[in-house]
């Protein structure tokens, strides 16, 4: 486990920057003097407080399996690639949100797209191809995905026609159960 | 009954062999090779040294192999991927990111970068509507005046219909006056007889 370098932390906080509007907060001091950190383990990034972190420097890489929360995977290439597992701090300071009607919810988390029909509302002024987070109608965050269309076009599209191309969703907790945290 | 025991591993045999100091027994189990080899030990190393020739080794050590750098050949095209380079001239190992600062600053520029990009999509967004709205309203107007043209044309058609029937209820309507008139010229003679036994001051009278 070891700190971020300089460009992979920008990989990381530029992809987080799609989908989130406040991402000081992140990295802002806590109440009791501590703050969270990003570490990277087997090309894993988490988000982890500094003293869970530093407590875990008594454990050897190959038997620390996760600390924190896993925010994503840094790929060979040097890309960053965001898990559903990140959805929680996403969800936090969402920079735009996509509500989906009931009809809609189960689709999502078998993991297709979004159409124009299950959507219940959407953020305004949301430009094409921007990343959003996905929430039920009760304000309950199922995934998140990138806008197909913007705001203005996607009111003039056909009831089927694809508002939001799926990135993660809640379904991949069950589907990707291996996976997901480990190889 | 010892050394028969120890024969199978070899360095034992060795052993053996070199500390007996009978040959017959080596010969006796059937075993050659530790009497052979044993034999001659310093000299076959000796041997191979003068049997092979010296020339060709000291010239292999004598030529060096040159490096593709120290030749100045260039470097064949490979696919490397953009994340994997590394830029040269700089030191080995990694500078991690870790105190608050250089995070927040890092993190300050790639918001504002964000922000451009986001704003910039946003106003080519709003830039396309209006060129979008302006195409259809040109377009509309368009459809407009080609259906004013229509309906034009079309108003023109019926006038011109109208007018054509409007000159066949004319020549209906000579035609009935022609009746007229000839009925009135039929029914002239009558009417003049009429006027004649009304008219008695136009009386004719024959002289006798």
């Amino acid at each position: 486990m070891r700190a971020l370098t300089d460009e992979e932390m920008k990989t990381v906080l530029d992809k987080l920057a799609n989908y989130m509007s406040d991402l000081k907060s992140l990295i802002a001091p806590l109440d009791d003097g501590d703050r969270y950190v990003f570490r990277l383990n087997h090309s894993r990034v988490y988000y982890v407080k500094l003293s869970i972190a530093n407590l875990a420097t008594s454990i050897s890489r190959d038997a620390l399996l996760s600390l924190g929360t896993c925010l994503g995977k840094l790929t060979k290439t040097g890309k960053f690639r965001l898990h559903i597992t990140a959805l929680p701090i996403l969800a936090q300071g969402a920079r735009h949100k996509i509500w989906i009607k009931e009809n809609g919810a189960q689709p999502f988390l078998y993991g297709s797209n979004v159409v124009k029909a299950h959507v219940g509302r959407w953020s305004e002024d949301c430009p094409e191809h921007q990343g959003c987070v996905v929430y039920s109608m009760a304000d309950i965050p199922l995934g998140f995905g990138v806008t197909a269309r913007s705001t203005t076009e996607a009111r003039r599209l056909d009831p089927t026609g694809v508002v939001c191309f799926r990135q993660a969703d809640c379904g991949e907790y069950l589907r990707d159960e291996d996976t997901l945290f480990a190889g | 009954m010892a050394p028969t025991r120890t024969i199978k591993n070899k360095h034992s045999s060795k052993s053996s062999s070199s500390s007996s100091s009978n040959p017959k027994r080596s010969s006796k189990d059937g075993i050659k090779k530790p009497s052979s080899s044993h034999k001659p030990k310093a000299k076959i190393p000796s041997k191979e040294q003068k049997g092979k020739p010296n020339f060709g080794q000291d010239k292999k050590k004598k030529s060096r192999v040159y490096t593709e750098k120290e030749l100045g050949i260039p470097e064949l095209n490979m696919i490397t991927p953009v994340g994997v380079t590394k830029p040269k001239g700089k030191k080995k190992g990694k500078i991690f990111v870790d105190d608050k600062e250089s995070m927040s600053t890092i993190l300050s520029l790639i918001l504002a970068e964000k922000e451009g990009q986001i704003e910039s999509k946003l106003l080519k967004a709003r830039q396309m509507e209006e060129i979008r709205e302006a195409r259809k309203a040109e377009a509309d107007k368009k459809e407009q005046d080609r259906k004013a043209k229509l309906d034009e044309t079309k108003e023109l058609m019926r006038k011109k219909r109208k007018k054509t029937t409007g000159s066949n209820n004319n020549k209906k309507d000579d035609e009935e006056e022609d009746k007229i008139v000839k009925d009135a010229v039929v029914a002239g003679t009558k009417a003049g007889k009429k006027t004649a036994k009304g008219n008695k001051k136009k009386s004719v009278s024959f002289a006798e």
